[in-house]
């Protein structure tokens, strides 16, 4: 009985979801995603190819007059590569410009009539699970007219790389698409992700280890970071971004406050992970104001966790006079948040 | 006519449907994994850890986050044990809804590496769980983390590999298992959770075993349903640990190697339940078992206290035994009875009482026969050994002893080896025997072995008599020093006094003993035993120095004969086979005080201490290098003539 109640339900079901998809996708099966894509992906051949340095990479059409969008790498230290086209064709490519804070670099052959991606559209956004397809000339595997390598995967998160605290020594910090298959290894930076339909996602990144965990990162930045650096390096207007305000965690970053400025003397920071634990609360300090006590274990500043007392010392050092802090501290097992302005600090 | 109407039809329509369902079944695939993570995606949360040991192991960095997953609405949430190996001083949790939680850590399950953590929480989503007995290699799975600063889990997708593996801990996947995704759930695609994703090896336990594997394409989940089966006694703060039952098997490693029993450890769940060497184990909870791989698979699914019942077969008899497993065997330490059996003649008969042991303190007296242990009948001292051998240190027994025609009952309390050599014992030669004509050679003898061509010398006590066995010191000298004028001088009158046959193999190598030496060492003593009447309870190995290793190699090796161990200045590492009631063993370590290993020579004294071997360990103050000094030559003799003490 029940299941006959419920059977219609299942249907509507079925055709909501068929309409969604049908909606959602154009109707390309992977196969012929792959047959549309795979000429518009290349490979490219540069200085290297002693010691432990590739000379091989991948890039991609972004013109039919030959604009090739490629990771900003030593591949382009020479004075020009060879590029190899899907069907064998080889051409000698220059670099047009390049963007080392996205890692991107544009690179010119002479021809006509090329396949290509047209960046100027708004790329999509697929979440976790989505299938996606990697083509890149991973390992230099493909030769004269052989297409490229096509590894197939899903998103495995959509997170943003940066390079705090050495987690990642990433060349880039921002927004990315992990990928749920090994699509970053030697050769394949520059490369593209597709959805499983042949639309373009971004470009794949270079070989990225976590810090932390040694594990290795597939990660892609996306055509959005990069639109609008592409078509200006195409166009001839591009000017390279100004640096100041990215995100400054280097180890050379300042350290304008010290936990003591905000009233908080600290337990001895004996061995490298030594908790942040408050030793004592100066009286009358902004800390002491706020209700800080001692014992109490600080483990955000803002939203980043405060892994040990240098951690902590990293983060209050980025403060500026003025600012509204809030702090996380565990007492017990009591999670207590405060706030507070820093305060204004006198020079010496 | 019609017939062929509906083909023509098909043909038509065939190229349509070509392209079009494959995309839309990729379509509808895609939509299924989305929606099994959107489905279990509220129950997963991220861990952080503050504190703690830098490195779980060299190269492997303690990370401060991971993954896990909530199991009860009321706020328990588990996760992989990998993570908290390095001991955080305080873990954190994040739910999907980003509120932010401390958490404790209440327990681990060792056996399959799952920790259980409370935050104070109510009304949190739990998930469904897909039942184990439903999961079918091939199927899809998509295995979550979240690790990553996101809003959704991040996704791997795979599927089942295997439904039991590490001796069915676990489902394996080749979705792409990390520390990324460590205590994350492994999901199926109507969105249950199937396991707790967790690195494990079929080879090894702990905590970090198994992470070389990770995104090999080789990864394990802890099925969700065998973690919630054990959730109660979790949540009580138990740690759950494998469970043994204390046998070893005479076959190993093989694939298909048989369950007979090879050895049954002493005060095991295995010797308790009555299982004995030989006995081969036909079934256990209730299933067959035919190969020691697949009890292993019955056990894996086990913990200590766990009850599990066996069926063993002895010969054609078929025998049902119930047994408890245990987390750890309790090494076994031999009872001390505190006396010097009779060596020659009928019964167990007190030779001495040796002062201030349990015997003497029970009234024991020399001469006295002892006639029944614990009211079982005892009629050789081989037979005492063996019932003092089954009680532990700080029992009592009830000892029926004869004295002067007499019976009389004494309450024995046992105590442990004393670690002190015995001041009186009095050289049990019967030196008034007159000279026998076919006595062999006695005095300072070198031979060359045959069948090896190699040297030994030994010293025959001119005391020798066939009918009195003598001891047997084996001594093994340091590299390419043989050491011999020396250990001659000291030990000839000991030898001669206590009745100890010297025999030396020589090393002939300048680098020194070597494994493959082991039988030609062997052979020495199999040809000095079959040429002179040995004590089997007396034989011992001495070595000094560098020889150490050998020497304890040689005697681990030959445990059917060696009683002793005696080493000068030796330095042994890791970790000594574990004491065997059947097969006695004493320790005797010495060194020099001034010896720059000082410190490493006291250590292998607690190695073996540890190991519960009896052991007497002096320390001698010496100027220069050589061998040890005349009193402690002479303490050593006394020790070997109380090697047969009970």
């Amino acid at each position: 009985m029940i299941f006959q109640m419920l059977a219609p339900i299942r249907c509507l079901a079925l055709v909501v979801i068929m309409l969604t998809v049908t909606v959602e996708a154009r109707a390309q099966s992977t196969a012929e995603a792959i047959a549309e894509v795979s000429p518009k992906v290349v490979k490219i051949f540069g200085a290297g190819g002693r010691k432990n340095l590739y000379g091989y990479g991948s890039g991609f059409l972004v013109s039919a007059e030959g604009h090739i969008v490629t990771v900003w790498s030593h591949i382009l230290d020479g004075d020009t590569v060879t590029v190899v086209l899907h069907d064998g064709q080889r051409y000698e490519g220059r670099v047009l410009g390049a963007e080392p804070t996205l890692d991107l670099a544009v690179l010119k052959i002479d021809a006509e009539g090329l396949p290509h991606f047209d960046v100027t559209k708004p790329s999509p956004t697929v979440g976790p699970g989505a299938r996606v397809l990697a083509f890149s000339n991973v390992f230099k595997v493909a030769t004269g007219d052989e297409p490229v390598s096509v590894i197939h995967g899903v998103i495995a998160a959509q997170t943003t790389l940066s390079a705090r605290r050495g987690v990642f020594d990433a060349p880039y910090s921002g927004p990315v698409y992990v990928v749920d298959a090994v699509t970053n290894n030697s050769g394949a930076a520059g490369g593209v992700l597709t959805t499983r339909s042949g639309q373009l996602l971004g470009m794949l990144g270079k070989e990225l280890k976590n810090n932390t965990t040694h594990t290795w990162l597939n990660y892609v930045v996306p055509m959005s970071q990069l639109q609008t650096a592409i078509t200006e390096i195409q166009t001839g207007k591009f000017a390279p971004r100004k640096t100041d305000d990215q995100e400054d965690m280097s180890p050379g970053a300042p350290r304008r406050y010290a936990p003591r400025d905000f009233g908080l003397v600290m337990l001895p920071d004996v061995v490298t992970r030594t908790p942040a634990y408050v030793d004592r609360v100066i009286t009358g300090s902004p800390a002491a104001e706020a209700g800080v006590m001692t014992d109490d274990l600080i483990l955000f500043v803002g939203e980043h966790l405060v892994s040990s007392a240098r951690a902590l010392r990293d983060e209050l050092g980025q403060l500026e006079a003025g600012d509204r802090v809030k702090i996380v501290v565990r007492r017990g097992d009591q999670l207590i948040t405060f706030e507070f302005t820093v305060p204004r600090k006198t020079m010496e | 006519m019609k017939s062929l109407a509906a083909i023509l039809g098909w043909l038509a329509f065939v190229p349509l449907l070509q392209a079009a369902p494959d995309a839309r079944l990729e379509a509808l695939e895609e939509q299924a994994f989305k929606e099994a993570a959107a489905v279990v995606a509220p129950s997963v949360v991220r861990i952080e850890t503050v504190g703690g040991l830098d490195q779980i192991t060299p190269g492997l960095a303690a990370g401060g986050t991971t993954t896990g997953l909530i199991v009860t609405k009321d706020g328990f949430v588990v996760s992989s044990a990998f993570h908290f190996a390095a001991k955080p001083t305080s873990i954190l949790v994040t739910l999907a809804d980003s509120r932010r939680f401390a958490a404790r850590l209440i327990a681990t399950d060792r056996q399959r590496m799952i920790t259980l953590l409370k935050i104070d929480a109510t009304g949190l989503p739990v998930p469904r769980v897909a039942p184990r007995d439903g999961f079918k290699v091939g199927q899809w799975t998509l295995a979550l983390g979240r690790t990553f600063d996101t809003d959704s889990p991040s996704v791997s997708l795979g599927i089942v590999s295997a439904v039991n593996r590490v001796w069915g801990k676990a489902v394996q996947t080749d979705a792409k298992i990390s520390p990324l995704n460590y205590g994350g759930p492994l999901v199926d695609v109507q969105g249950r959770v199937m396991g707790i994703l967790a690195p494990l090896s079929p080879q090894s336990n702990g905590e970090t075993a198994g992470v070389e594997w990770y995104d090999s394409g080789i990864g394990f989940a802890v099925p969700l349903g065998d973690t919630l089966a054990v959730l109660d006694r979790l949540k009580a703060g138990q740690d759950l640990l494998p469970g043994v039952f204390g046998v070893t098997f005479q076959e190993r490693d093989s694939a298909g190697a048989t369950p007979v029993l090879d050895r049954v450890r002493f005060a095991s769940p295995a010797e308790k339940a009555g299982l004995k060497k030989g006995d081969r184990i036909v079934a256990a909870d209730g299933r067959v078992v035919r190969f020691v791989a697949e009890l292993r698979s019955i056990l894996g699914r086990k913990y200590a206290g766990d009850e599990v019942a066996m069926t063993a077969k002895r010969g054609e008899q078929k025998l049902d035994v119930k047994l408890t497993l245990v987390d750890k065997i309790p090494p076994f330490e031999p009872a001390y009875l505190g006396i010097l059996p009779q060596r020659r003649g009928e019964g167990a008969v007190a030779r001495i009482v040796l002062p201030e042991g349990p015997a003497a303190q029970a009234g024991l007296k020399a001469k006295d026969t002892i006639t029944a242990w614990n009211d079982e009948p005892v009629t050789s001292s081989a037979q005492l050994i063996e019932r003092v051998s089954r009680q532990r240190p700080g029992e009592s027994a009830a000892v029926t002893v004869q004295r002067d025609g007499q019976n009389e009952k004494l309450t024995v309390k046992l105590s442990g080896y004393p670690e002190t050599v015995p001041d009186q014992v009095a050289a049990d030669i019967a030196s008034t025997d007159a000279p026998v004509p076919d006595a062999p050679k006695t005095g300072r003898i070198t031979e060359t072995l045959e069948g090896h061509d190699r040297q030994y010398w030994a010293y025959i006590p001119e005391s020798y008599r066939k009918g009195q066995p003598a001891a047997l010191m084996i001594f093994l000298h340091p590299g390419a020093d043989s050491m011999e004028a020396a250990v001659l001088r000291a030990w000839k009158p000991e030898c001669e006094r206590r009745g100890i046959i010297l025999v030396a193999p020589l090393c002939d190598k300048p680098a020194g003993w070597m494994p493959n030496d082991l039988e030609f060492v062997q052979d020495v003593v199999a040809k000095v035993r079959e040429e002179y009447a040995v004590a089997d309870s007396r034989i011992f190995v001495h070595s000094v120095g560098s020889a150490a290793p050998f020497a304890t190699i040689y005697a681990f090796r030959n445990r059917a004969i060696v009683r002793g161990v005696a080493l000068t200045g030796a330095v042994l590492r890791g970790q000594l086979p574990e004491n065997d009631p059947d097969e006695r063993l004493q320790f005797h370590l010495s060194g020099s005080l001034t010896d720059k290993q000082a410190t490493a020579i006291k250590a292998t004294a607690d190695m073996v201490r540890k190991a519960r071997y009896p052991l007497v360990y002096t320390t001698f103050s010496q100027v220069g290098e050589g061998y040890p000094p005349d009193a402690t030559v002479e303490e050593l003799a006394r020790w070997a003539d109380s090697l047969d003490r009970i």
